[in-house]
């Protein structure tokens, strides 16, 4: 099979990178429903195409056509993130002070997350939050390595900044 | 420090040495808490088989409701196909010329819309368009016919031998194959033949056979003779002469030893055979025999 017209491969490849892309889009805008959008847009594309679309290509093919749905379209908003609780099993260890103390830290590092550029942003959560390795994100912005490292290390310096407040 | 330390620590590139000293660094602290917070982070809920549903229900569900619109389209294209033929047709029958034919030893005449009348001597043929007959008289003529027309605008007769234009009168065409006389009865006809024009007032007759002008004659009669069941010659090849027979008796002739380039001139009923075969072979003194459909001519010293 040489392109994506298959019904079984087009619906693996929906399944296994649909949440990237709407994560992708997410981390960029911090707008949900624009992500969900982005998600079927994106997908209806990729159908609309699929006898140009090898499998291989059509991951960055999704990606490239997620990101100039909204580039300069929308302004980006708050990215509002989840914290998994992960001390709800073991709430007795914990002293009400520390379980603040967590909590402002997330607040901050929310704020902080907020205030970084849009690229810097989405590389780093791309990274935490997906797990994604560099070369893979690399992929999906269409710029070198070398330029994600550069994002991912000037993304921790700022937000150490911001939280430690210098 | 190498390069973007920080990305190359978070993915353990760091070496020995170096990770050493980032540790005893004052930032080291921060950066592991925001790691540490950062691998709490979880994005927005997304669900994978809700969306894959509503993309289906959208896309894939979408694809019966374009593929009516094809068949509509190959029914338009057809309709048009359709449409431009009738259209088509419509003008090419309406231009379509009016046809009147008579076969051999049959005579026919034909009112035109102006009340213009032909009558056509026997295997002859006459076409038309009525459609443009307001503004155009034209009539086509193959064989004999003797014209009354009507006044009004230039009235033509094309022939392929020559074209007779007139504007209201009585004239006879005759245009057979090599033949072609034109007598007029009334008012004045313009022959034009071989280039050349020529005028033809009433009384006259204008005769060419093989091309050539044999020259004009007068006649004293108001119709052709073919008209009151005649056939009348003056100084006219025999083959013609038999040929006109052929036409008016549906009989094939067959001539032998005889010249029939030699001229005659009289004339002979189309009604009454034996008459007309009298007549004939008389004055050129050949003989004849009658056969069911056929005539033999031959000369009168033949056994």
């Amino acid at each position: 099979m040489d392109n994506v017209c298959e019904e079984q491969v087009f619906s693996s490849v929906f399944k296994t990178n649909s949440k990237t892309v709407f994560n992708f889009i997410y981390y960029k805008f911090g707008n949900e429903e624009k992500a969900h959008d982005a998600v079927q847009e994106a997908f209806v594309k990729l159908w609309e195409n699929c006898a140009k679309v090898s499998p291989e290509k059509a991951k960055s093919y999704l990606y490239t056509v997620a990101n100039n749905l909204y580039l300069n379209v929308i302004k980006a908003e708050k990215v509002r993130m989840k914290y998994a609780d992960l001390h709800s099993n073991s709430i007795s260890n914990e002293s009400p002070e520390f379980v603040l103390e967590e909590k402002q830290f997330q607040q901050k590092l929310d704020d902080a997350l907020n205030a970084l550029p849009e690229n810097q942003r989405t590389t780093f959560l791309l990274n935490r939050i997906d797990g994604k390795k560099y070369a893979e994100i690399a992929d999906m912005e269409g710029v070198s390595v070398k330029a994600i490292e550069k994002r991912m290390h000037l993304a921790l310096k700022t937000l150490r900044e911001q939280i430690d407040g210098i | 420090m190498q390069e973007n330390y920080l990305a190359k620590w978070l993915n353990n590139e760091l070496s020995e040495e170096e990770l050493a000293t980032f540790k005893k660094s004052a930032e080291y602290a921060s950066y592991q808490r925001i790691l540490e917070a950062s691998n709490k982070m979880e994005a927005p809920e997304f669900d994978v088989d809700l969306a894959w549903d509503t993309f289906k229900g959208n896309q894939m569900g979408n694809e019966p409701k374009v593929v009516p619109l094809r068949p509509f389209k190959q029914f338009l294209r057809v309709a048009a196909v359709v449409a431009v033929m009738i259209a088509g047709s419509y003008f090419y029958l309406s231009t379509l010329n009016e046809t009147f034919t008579t076969d051999l030893a049959e005579r026919s005449e034909v009112t035109l819309p102006d009340s213009s009348e032909i009558i056509l001597n026997a295997d002859s043929e006459v076409s038309f368009s009525e459609k443009n007959w307001g503004k155009n008289r034209e009539v086509r003529l193959e064989g004999e016919a003797f014209f009354k027309v009507a006044k009004g605008k230039k009235f033509a007769v094309l022939t392929e031998n020559g074209t007779v234009t007139v504007l209201g009168t009585q004239f006879n065409v005759e245009n057979r194959n090599g033949f072609f006389e034109v007598t007029c009865y009334e008012g004045l006809v313009s022959v034009s033949y071989n280039n050349s024009e020529q005028k033809l007032p009433a009384g006259s007759s204008f005769v060419a056979i093989n091309g050539e002008i044999v020259g004009s004659q007068g006649i004293t009669a108001t119709q052709p003779s073919w008209i009151t069941n005649e056939s009348s010659f003056k100084s006219i090849p025999l083959k013609y002469v038999l040929a006109e027979f052929e036409r008016q008796y549906n009989k094939v002739v067959k001539t032998e030893n005889i010249d029939v380039e030699q001229l005659f001139t009289g004339t002979f009923s189309n009604t009454d055979i034996n008459l007309a075969l009298e007549s004939i072979s008389t004055p050129s003194q050949i003989r004849y025999k009658l056969g069911d459909d056929n005539v033999l001519f031959y000369a009168e010293n033949t056994p």
